[in-house]
């Protein structure tokens, strides 16, 4: 189904014929002055054919030649991509087999730093007493002491005013 | 292709089981009631207190050092309490929780029925834990703990 701009073309044109002929005159409202169109339309193209002739192309020969290189060339890479494919996306085995390794590498790594930080806290962490009491009503002259020392890596609580005990107190 | 990912699979596994294995590997508390004294001819000291001798000897001045009661408890959860008994004295340890660096420890010092002490320290795997308690006859009570 032709649109009226491509009826109105070919009928400036003089490609309509028979009833298509027939049929797109009667649909103009102003057969007159389409007519008058068409021949200024047709003048047009008549002073545009006389005046403004196709220019002879001076380097035929060199203008092909850069046309078959471009040609060559956008051919070519679809064809080096098709052939290396592969190489760009890698086969689901390749990808697990990298993933892998990449994870095995990562746990290795973690393994080895966390099992030497602890260490290096622990040469520096001593022991610690956070509460001690004793019962003053037993021994009201009790008194405690707390000491940390980084050079012998001991923790002591020292009490004193312990009621003493006699020497069989000493038996396992 | 498929062997390699299955070896380095296994290995993988190898080494994160490795890891659980070692971290929830137990490790045992020592906790001994000593009685330190001085005397002519000392006996040697004991096994359990051998890494301890020079700081006992800085700290508390004796040449003999005797267990009259200990107790070698492994932990494996942190959350586990025991007892070292000597004739008259217990020492009831209570674990609340513990890691890698040590455990949080409530200790109790009884003289038969009687509480003469009570402390919550935390025990290091790296320093031992000594606590001054009674003059007995010539010597004194110790308390010693430590992460072996």
């Amino acid at each position: 189904m032709k649109t009226f701009e491509e009826k109105w073309t070919a009928w400036i044109d003089g490609e309509l014929t028979g009833v298509e002929l027939a049929e797109f005159e009667a649909s103009l409202p102003d057969k007159a002055a389409a007519e008058e169109e068409r021949r200024d339309a047709r003048k047009l193209g008549t002073f545009l054919k006389e005046h403004l002739p196709c220019q002879a192309m001076g380097n035929e020969e060199f203008f092909h030649h850069q046309l078959r290189e471009r040609i060559a060339s956008e051919t070519a890479v679809p064809a080096r991509e098709s052939t290396g494919g592969g190489r760009v996306w890698w086969p689901i085995g390749r990808l697990v087999w990298v993933g892998a390794t990449a994870l095995a590498i990562f746990t290795v790594c973690t393994f080895f730093v966390m099992r030497e930080k602890p260490t290096s806290e622990q040469s520096q962490y001593l022991s610690e007493i956070l509460t001690a009491r004793v019962d003053p009503v037993v021994n009201p002259n009790a008194t405690i002491s707390m000491f940390k020392s980084k050079e012998d890596k001991v923790t002591v609580l020292w009490v004193e005013g312990l009621q003493s005990l006699p020497s069989e107190y000493a038996s396992q | 292709m498929q062997r390699r990912s299955l070896l380095l699979l296994g290995l993988l596994l190898a080494l994160i089981l490795g890891d659980v294995a070692s971290a929830g590997a137990a490790q045992t508390v020592w906790s001994g009631l000593v009685i330190a004294n001085n005397v002519a001819q000392p006996d040697p000291i004991p096994v359990e207190l051998r890494g301890m001798e020079a700081a006992l000897k800085k700290w508390f001045g004796y040449n003999q050092y005797k267990v009259i009661g200990q107790a070698r408890k492994s932990l494996v959860t942190g959350s586990e309490d025991w007892m070292a008994q000597s004739k008259y004295f217990s020492l009831l340890v209570d674990s609340k929780s513990g890691n890698e660096a040590g455990y949080l420890l409530n200790l109790k010092l009884f003289q038969e029925k009687n509480l003469l002490l009570e402390t919550d320290a935390k025990l290091s795997k790296a320093s031992p834990l000594m606590i001054k308690g009674p003059q007995v006859g010539d010597g004194q009570l110790l308390l010693l703990l430590v992460v072996q």
